[in-house]
């Protein structure tokens, strides 16, 4: 393994030790179960809920991460600041997929303005689980590749798996986002039981760099 | 001297020893870090790491910075501009004398 390369696999392996815990993936899991939630209160009680919650999770999950990580992550295993190369990467792929999104969001209102509405939004229509599914396993693979966290790659094809079945065997979509939700705080949970399992907290003076 | 003598003579050694070359790349890529992290991730006993750190302190590589966080010791630890440089530079002398030996 040439020096470089040794470099790199420690950038990632660092990168990775911070995402061990687990509190990652209950994030990602409480927004797909709140996302469903919201649709389902939505059609129970004839509200909008479900488009804004993105905005409530953010005020309420961020704050709650943040303080999680100082107190079971960072207690555990240390402290370390990665960076603006790491962060940027991931903000790349943020701003890469919001501009995406804006895209998406104008060529719909662009076609569906026009008189006559083209085909190929109704066949989106039509398949739509499917799209999400596909939208979901890419996106996951992109997290994955630029986190370094494999287990995403298997959230977007757990996702992509259930919403392509749930086309088929036709599951309302609010019910999937509640069981991929579910599963994915339950594999965050698991994983964070293993993190401090294998890192219990130092009683007593836990940093030993007195010199 | 023979040239392979020469560039030997370029390389650090204070960084050269594997256990200050571990310690060097761990806090090379990353902005800091605290004593924690570090040993976790090198897998070094607390005394060791610290005689370590003491000689990278010494030679300006790195810097320590000892506080007090919710009562408990903290040390953050980070390479200083003399230290990444001089890490780049024994990057640099290493590739150098690898590539100058003979197959």
């Amino acid at each position: 393994m040439t020096k470089q390369n040794t470099l790199r696999e420690i950038e990632r392996k660092t990168y990775m030790s911070y995402h061990q815990d687990g509190l990652i993936d209950i994030v990602i899991g409480l927004y797909a179960l709140a996302f469903g939630l919201g649709i389902v209160i939505d059609r129970l009680f004839d509200l909008s809920f479900a488009s804004i919650m993105p905005a409530i999770l953010i005020a309420i999950v961020l704050p709650i991460w943040i303080q999680a990580k100082r107190k079971i992550t960072m207690p555990r295993i240390g402290y370390v600041n990665i960076g603006t190369k790491g962060s940027s990467k991931l903000f790349a792929l943020l701003l890469g997929l919001m501009v995406a999104g804006f895209g998406v969001l104008f060529l719909f209102t662009m076609a569906t303005a026009q008189n006559g509405r083209p085909v190929w939004i109704d066949t989106i229509f039509e398949y739509g689980m499917i799209v999400v599914g596909l939208g979901s396993a890419v996106i996951g693979s992109l997290f994955a590749y630029t986190m370094g966290l494999k287990r995403l790659h298997g959230y977007g094809l757990l996702t992509l798996a259930l919403f392509v079945s749930g086309h088929f065997l036709s599951v309302p979509f609010e019910y999937l986002l509640l069981v991929i939700g579910s599963v994915i705080i339950a594999s965050g949970a698991a994983l964070l039981v293993q993190f401090t399992r294998r890192y219990p907290l130092q009683k007593g003076a836990p940093d030993n760099g007195a010199q | 001297m023979a040239p392979s003598d020469e560039g030997i003579q370029n390389i650090d050694r204070l960084i050269h020893e594997p256990s200050r070359l571990t310690i060097m790349m761990h806090l090379y890529v990353v902005e800091s870090a605290d004593f924690q992290f570090l040993q976790h991730q090198t897998a070094m006993t607390p005394g060791n790491l610290s005689s370590h750190l003491r000689k990278l302190e010494d030679a300006g590589y790195v810097e320590v910075t000892k506080e007090f966080v919710d009562r408990t010791p903290h040390t953050a630890l980070k390479l200083t501009r003399k230290g990444r440089d001089a890490f780049k530079q024994y990057r640099r002398n290493v590739k150098q004398f690898i590539d100058k030996l003979p197959e």
